[in-house]
């Protein structure tokens, strides 16, 4: 196996960089997939994580000058690797003004991703901080569990609220309840509710916009006004928002009422897909 | 009785608040110690692997007074103001620097030997004036014997470069490992070996010779060193904006880093992890050993005074009272503003009150385990009236307490 990448743009490298700050608020540890064409950042949806997946992909010659893999073998060209989130995060966040930065997969001792970073100094010479983050190889036998989700098909497409609106209101809800109802309909209206014993709040979004629907059945037969909702822990989606730094270039949410909402972002060359299901 | 009084503007606070927030990562404890040259600053950690002292001359204060009732002739005598505060008590009162510099248009520090208080006196804008009375413990200063100008290594280091360096490692990293040739320097992180490997980050820096404002490196050495002093020396570098000179020889003899401009002179002597072949470390046996090696030395050193290598130095017999040593009483005088700090000590009437090792039970004794990984130990002896003369070398000699025959319990090992 083998791996090594490099990137000399410094807007690259800052996206490179905001990309992993949200992987690491998403996902403590998580898998990371390199392929000959993209790298992936995936939570799979076990009992461990509460049942929420993620799954992010970057086309990798939208960030690197310089990309080579080699994967377990010819017919099973890929690398699956795990990692805790905050280390290449934390590596990255050392290479601001760097000159380069390349990316290996190392053995030293017991498998690394290598990050090596040529560092702009004001003197003629170059500072090199190099920083070996232990990861696990996943072996071949589990890849199974680590494959893009199907998208579900959706009762209700939504485009979302600007998110840090979303997230100071939903921040607020935490207080007072645990379990959140986010509903929305095909009239561009999307509602988030808490309801206790003594108090029910809701907050209205309204003129979101749909995008259009996939399936043309679901769209002629279902009234625009119906909302589609799922009962969700707060808690998780507020972990979703505070990974969201920055405003998406667009941002979407698909509900099937009472089993899943699924998020879907573009962060400028990066997609997210964020599914949170509901409690049972 | 022996006094001391001196003036700072609030920029001057600032830097003074600073040292002392520096000498809080080393340790819980501060000595302070006024002489005629200035006043000093100084902390040692319970480890005894770490010791930081700022003097501050008497030129950097609006005004300084040291006057004390002994005469310069009687040698025998030390006249130290054998004060030891409370971090605890200390750093809250010079927590909000920037504030403090904003604000404070002149501070007033005095003491009396006799009264055992320290008065610190803020006179700040509008009128308002802050008084802290702060209690001390009478205690005889320790510095380190450590002769930096004998290393054969130095480099001179703007703090900024040192902070880009810092910011690699987490702040749970304990130690890190600073490896010269003449070629370049390399800071990195220094792991354990019973530490998980697997699942901490390796960082390492290299810098070239041309970032250095100085460098001289005699031969190639790779020391070890505590983390989070080195933090501490950091942020009180960047206060006072001067470059850094790091002394240093070969692993297991200890590191100096210091500061020095016109005004004060800062020094931090780490001790370093010495080499051994096989390796089995953990925190208590690092405390455990330095104690054993330094009795070593003690009996083979051939500079050690008659006087005492007799019985264990100084420096093991001046530690921390304990708390079951401290009186009940509080000061007499106390006003409304009091802010009284560490208890009070009983009087001894000067001499130092003699109480034997305790911190032997802070630490666990671990039968038979192989301290392999060792701290180096460093000299210490008694800040004596000598210090005058001292003052250009200060780390020269082993001084010698006057009152070394009161030294009946000797620390056990």
């Amino acid at each position: 196996m083998k791996f090594r990448a490099k990137i000399v743009d410094g807007a690259c490298l800052n996206h490179f960089t905001r990309v992993n700050n949200m992987i690491a608020k998403l996902a403590k540890t998580c898998t990371l997939r390199i392929s000959p064409d993209k790298l992936n950042f995936i939570l799979s949806d076990k009992v461990a994580n509460g049942g929420v997946s993620m799954w992010c992909e970057l086309e990798q010659e939208n960030f690197f000058s310089e990309f080579q893999m080699e994967g377990v073998s010819a017919q099973n060209n890929e690398i699956y690797l795990e990692l805790t989130s905050e280390n290449l995060s934390r590596a990255l966040k050392t290479a601001q003004n760097a000159r380069s930065l390349k990316i290996k997969l190392t053995n030293k001792h017991f498998p690394c991703l290598t990050v090596s970073i040529e560092l702009l100094s004001l003197s003629s010479s170059n500072r090199i901080v190099t920083h070996d983050i232990p990861v696990k190889v996943i072996p071949r036998k589990l890849w199974k569990d680590l494959q893009e989700p199907t998208v579900p098909e959706a009762d209700v497409s939504i485009y979302l609220p600007v998110l840090k609106t979303m997230k100071s209101v939903v921040e607020k809800m935490k207080n007072i309840s645990n379990h959140l109802i986010i509903e929305a309909n095909l009239n561009g209206e999307l509602n988030l509710k808490i309801e206790t014993e003594l108090v029910c709040i809701t907050t209205h979004f309204k003129d979101l916009g749909n995008p259009p629907l996939a399936s043309e059945n679901t769209s002629q037969d279902r009234n625009s006004e119906q909302m589609a909702e799922v009962q969700i822990d707060i808690r998780k989606l507020l972990q979703f928002l505070a990974g969201q730094q920055v405003n998406p270039t667009k941002a979407t949410c698909n509900i099937v009422s009472n089993k899943i909402v699924h998020f879907d972002l573009l962060h400028e060359d990066a997609s997210l897909q964020y599914f949170i299901p509901a409690l049972s | 009785a022996d006094m001391l009084k001196c003036g700072m503007s609030g920029s001057q606070v600032k830097v003074f608040g600073k040292a002392v927030q520096a000498l809080s990562r080393i340790s819980d404890e501060l000595w302070l110690d006024p002489s005629e040259k200035g006043l000093a600053l100084r902390s040692v950690n319970s480890c005894r692997s770490a010791y930081g002292c700022v003097l501050f001359s008497s030129v950097f204060f609006q005004h300084y007074q040291w006057s004390t009732s002994v005469k310069m002739n009687d040698s025998d005598e030390i006249s130290n103001l054998n004060c030891k505060l409370g971090m605890k008590s200390i750093l809250p009162i010079f927590r909000c620097l920037n504030s403090l510099e904003r604000n404070v248009e002149k501070c007033k520090i005095f003491t009396r030997s006799d009264k055992c208080k320290v008065v610190i006196q803020f006179f700040c804008r509008h009128g308002i004036k802050r008084i802290h009375n702060v209690c001390f413990q009478e205690s005889q200063p320790l510095q380190v014997i450590f002769e930096k100008k004998m290393c054969t290594n130095m480099l001179v280091i703007q703090p900024r470069v040192l902070a880009e360096a810092i910011v690699l490692f987490t702040s749970s990293q304990e130690e890190v490992t600073l490896a010269v040739t003449p070629l370049n320097v390399c800071i990195k992180s220094s792991n354990e070996e019973s530490m998980d490997l697997t699942s901490s980050v390796y960082s390492e820096m290299f810098v070239g010779p041309e970032e250095f404002d100085f460098f001289q490196v005699g031969v190639d050495t790779e020391i070890t060193f505590c983390f989070k002093e080195l933090k501490g020396i950091l942020t009180f570098s960047e206060a006072t904006r001067a470059p850094i000179s790091i002394h240093f020889d070969l692993p297991g003899k200890p590191m100096a880093l210091s500061i020095d401009d016109m005004l004060l002179e800062a020094n931090f002597i780490l001790a370093t992890l010495a080499d051994e072949p096989s390796r089995a470390s953990s925190p208590q046996s690092l405390c455990l050993s330095q104690k054993r090696k330094r009795s070593n030395l003690i009996h083979s050193s051939s500079k050690a005074d008659k006087n005492v290598t007799s019985k264990a130095p100084e420096y093991i017999s001046r530690q921390a009272v304990p708390k079951s040593f401290y009186s009940n009483e509080t000061p007499s005088n106390i006003s409304a503003l009091d802010n009284c700090g560490s208890p009070l000590a009983k009087r001894t009437n000067g001499d130092i009150s003699e109480v034997p090792e305790s911190s032997v039970s802070d630490t666990e004794e671990m039968p038979g385990s192989p301290y392999l990984r060792k701290f180096s130990c460093m000299f210490f002896g008694a800040v004596s009236s000598d210090q005058r003369e001292h003052f250009n070398h200060p780390f020269d000699s082993l001084a010698t307490a006057s009152d070394s025959e009161e030294y009946g319990s000797s620390s056990t090992f």
